[in-house]
């Protein structure tokens, strides 16, 4: 590779990549809010949810006849 | 992940059904097969395998498109489901000769019978079931893929 094909190669290389920013850094700092997206997934289901679970396990006790019927319309 | 978010909704939608369903056809076999009990259950199996997949799939699409306009959480626009379900798979358990009715109750599969006065809690209890699976499965798939 000669002088010029080098001067050739940079040249393209430049054109191909955009222009790194005086300032690559966000405007704010972004770990808060990462931490608070992984606090919102671990939170815990609501009680009402929990009743539903219950309700529906003491339903299939029960009436277990209601079961295949379940599965069918799933 | 921007493309394609009506496929991504699909996907995530019939996966619950899809899961289960192989578990549904091993059960089928064991009982059928090995068992030598005497239940039609593969006509039962044509309304969970042929349509459930593809409705969960179309609802949580239909569930993306108008989000944006009734802003209904995901485990509330599941729970709309059995609406649409329970009469589309009353009318096929019928055609296809495995429910019965009776002056008490109905008879699924020539051999489960079930009290008209089991119906409605069991109504209900479909609707509290679906509401916790879209919204903790479902409501999950689509935040993983990245279109809730």
């Amino acid at each position: 590779m000669n002088a010029n094909d080098e001067l050739r190669m940079k040249k393209l290389l430049q054109q191909a990549l955009p222009p790194v920013e005086s300032n690559p850094e966000p405007g704010c700092d972004l770990w808060p809010s990462v931490l608070r997206r992984l606090d919102a997934r671990a939170a815990a289901p609501p009680w009402f949810d929990w009743a539903l679970v219950a309700g529906l396990i003491a339903f299939a006790a029960f009436f277990p006849a209601s079961i295949p019927v379940f599965l069918y319309y799933l | 992940m921007n493309s394609h978010p009506y496929l991504r909704a699909f996907l995530s939608g019939i996966f619950v059904p899809t899961l289960i369903l192989p578990i549904f056809l091993a059960v089928f076999i064991v009982v059928r097969l090995w068992l030598q009990i005497p239940v039609p259950i593969e006509r039962g199996l044509v309304f969970p395998m042929a349509l459930v997949p593809a409705l969960w799939g179309l609802w949580n699409m239909l569930w993306l498109g108008s989000h944006p306009g009734t802003h209904l959480s995901v485990g509330l626009h599941g729970a709309l489901l059995p609406l649409l379900l329970l009469p589309a798979g009353t009318v096929a358990a019928r055609c296809l000769g495995i429910l019965a009715l009776g002056s008490h109750g109905v008879t699924w599969f020539q051999g489960v019978y079930v009290p008209y006065a089991l119906i409605a809690p069991c109504f209900l209890a479909a609707l509290a079931g679906y509401y916790l699976v879209w919204k903790y499965i479902v409501g999950f798939l689509n935040r993983v893929l990245g279109i809730a």
